[in-house]
């Protein structure tokens, strides 16, 4: 365990560093590209009648009549502090708007990894499975399919088939009309336990069955090739060879052999697609009328509000950093030739 | 000995060829092909279902939408925005990314690591949210959807590209070129150049399938052309509204981009097998 420690700490404090520096990077990118956006936030964020004497006044309380860079600065140290600034359209704090629908889309990204994991796997074991026979070109066709449907076309798919026309999920928000949604973590579902309030639980499942569903399909079939491929890799290798001659079973050496060195690459891949994944909830969000970051994003990208699109583009941005931390970390545990000694 | 090359002999290019070259030629013919005018509206025939449905009109092949304008007629002109995209932005982020990533496998040092840090920095972005970011910047329209999708997507052909560069310049050929007095220019483009091409090709097939999707995804949002420019995107963005008055109106738009993607998916694993392209799936992500 303490050696274990001693290898990944490193890692992990590199990977931290290397993350801040790309933070920074991308806050002082989001800024130029959208200080390119001929609005103004000072006349925006007063009321109709100013006079242009006071949208002037604003203006310099906004640090608007300051160079670029002075600008960026001063967002910057504000940023640093906590303060997001205040939403032009909502006229609420960003960091307020942020923190209350970043769970929701934690959740449906959790939810449709596991989901395109779970496909993924099983997918790629029946593609492996198949070689050489048959069915093979069959399942090579279907994965070409699959990655040829994204997301939001799964999404719309299914409110089609699931929602309009066989009625069987709800396909629109998070809760049922009638239900008082409780807020103590912010996260619906474990919210929905902790109130002790299953039958909630339920319906807000329910809700999340549709969207995470196409999200999860949509990143399935990237998963099942590499698993694929990367099960041929390793049965080239002689300890596959040396398994059989020990008259192992087949399915013994697959699954106990071959699979757990297999899924280190799968794992990998994961990790990058869990980033691709989390910019796919945007899109499925606004199809599902589901209240988390991207629909505060798409509201705000319409109102040309710069505050929420900056947090919000920043907050992506962490989010997919992070993941790639965990990743990285968790390959390193799972891979001992990764380790130092 | 055949005259035909191998590529042209593989089923799946041939397929995807098909299916592409007919999206194109919608495209291209979207004046003489498509019964009615996109844009012209008829409040009197709203929601009608397709020919062959109950209270379909043959004059309205596919239908109409809530303004009445004729879906099949949309969704050819729809075409052309779709294949303008894939085209030329794929083009655009090929070329960018082809050539940084040339001069960071042949040059290495200083340029690689800054190439390379450059990756790190887009690749900390959902493809999604920078499209859409850099949107709100230029602005709707054409040219800008194009150009978003260019400096998104640059870092796929980079990415991929930069490794095969490594590996073939350390071939014996290419210092062989550099003593016979090469320079580093025509070392790259006669020497390197060709052996990286099979790859470029098939990254940009797969390219252009994505290109049709993300145009489609701003779109949906409202964030690519104008409303008075039929696009697939918007197309399903209005057809959702009204999911309970026509079904089919959201179903056809979804048909045509599955299909159209599906035709440079199919003709990008056509051209990866026969030019035997070493893409694993890890680089294709």
């Amino acid at each position: 365990m303490v050696k274990l420690m001693t290898s990944i700490l490193p890692l992990i404090t590199r990977r931290i560093l290397v993350s801040v520096v790309i933070l920074f990077i991308v806050s002082a990118l989001l800024f130029c590209i959208l200080r390119l956006l001929p609005v103004d936030s000072a006349a925006m964020s007063m009321p109709p009648n100013a006079t242009l004497a006071e949208i002037e006044a604003k203006r310099r309380e906004m640090g608007l009549d300051q160079p670029l860079f002075r600008q960026y600065l001063i967002w910057l140290s504000q940023v640093l502090h906590g303060d997001f600034g205040a939403s032009i359209h909502f006229r609420r704090g960003v960091a307020g708007l942020v923190a209350a629908t970043l769970p929701a889309t934690i959740e449906l990204a959790l939810l449709a990894m596991l989901i395109a994991g779970a496909l993924g796997i099983a997918g790629g074991l029946w593609m492996f499975h198949v070689r050489g026979t048959r069915r093979e070109p069959l399942a090579d066709m279907a994965s070409i399919v699959l990655l040829s449907l994204p997301e939001f076309l799964w999404g719309l798919f299914f409110i089609l088939l699931f929602g309009v026309a066989l009625e069987l999920l709800p396909f629109t928000g998070r809760l049922s009309s009638g239900f008082e949604r409780p807020v103590i973590t912010g996260f619906l579902l474990i919210d929905t336990l902790l109130a002790g309030r299953p039958d909630m639980f339920v319906n807000a499942l329910k809700h999340m069955i549709l969207p995470s569903l196409a999200l999860g399909i949509a990143f399935s079939p990237t998963i099942m090739r590499v698993l694929r491929s990367s099960l041929l890799d390793v049965y080239q290798e002689e300890y596959i060879h040396q398994a059989r001659l020990r008259g192992l079973s087949e399915r013994r050496i697959l699954i106990h052999h071959a699979l757990k060195n297999a899924l280190l690459p799968t794992l990998s891949l994961m990790g990058v697609q869990f980033g691709f994944l989390f910019g796919g909830t945007l899109l499925i969000e606004v199809i599902y009328s589901y209240p988390g970051l991207g629909n505060l994003m798409v509201d705000a990208v319409r109102n040309a509000d710069l505050p929420i699109i900056q947090a919000v583009g920043l907050t992506y941005c962490v989010v997919v950093l992070f993941i790639n931390t965990v990743v990285d970390a968790a390959y390193v545990i799972l891979n001992p030739k990764l380790r130092v000694a | 000995m055949s005259a035909v090359p191998a590529w042209l002999r593989s089923v799946r290019v041939l397929t995807g060829l098909a299916i592409v070259l007919t999206v194109a030629l919608l495209a291209l013919l979207a004046p003489l092909i498509a019964p009615h005018d996109p844009n012209e509206q008829n409040l009197l025939t709203t929601f009608l279902p397709p020919a062959w449905a109950q209270g379909g009109d043959i004059a309205y092949p596919l239908g109409t939408d809530s303004l009445g304008r004729c879906t099949l007629s949309r969704l050819i002109y729809g075409a052309r925005i779709a294949m303008t995209v894939a085209i030329v932005a794929s083009f655009g982020a090929m070329i960018i990314g082809a050539v940084l990533a040339h001069v960071a496998g042949y040059f290495g040092g200083a340029a690689d690591w800054l190439i390379g840090r450059m990756v790190d920095v887009w690749m900390s972005f959902p493809p999604v949210i920078l499209s859409l970011i850099l949107m709100v910047g230029l602005g709707t329209g054409l040219r800008n959807v194009i150009l978003a999708i260019v400096l998104v997507d640059w870092t796929r052909f980079c990415r991929v590209l930069r490794s095969e560069v490594l590996v073939v310049t350390r071939r014996d050929y290419v210092p062989a070129a550099r003593l016979l007095g090469f320079s580093h220019w025509r070392t790259i483009t006669r020497e390197i150049l060709p052996a990286t091409l099979p790859l470029l090709i098939t990254l940009i097939s797969l390219e252009m399938g994505i290109a049709v999707i993300v145009e489609a995804i701003l779109s949906f949002v409202g964030m690519s052309v104008g409303a008075t420019t039929p696009a697939w995107g918007q197309m399903i963005a209005d057809a959702r509204q009204y999911i309970y008055d026509s079904p089919w109106n959201l179903l056809f738009p979804i048909l045509m981009i599955f299909v159209t993607v599906l035709g440079f998916n199919v003709l990008g694993d056509g051209l990866r097998l026969t030019l035997d392209v070493r893409l694993t799936e890890t680089q294709r992500a």
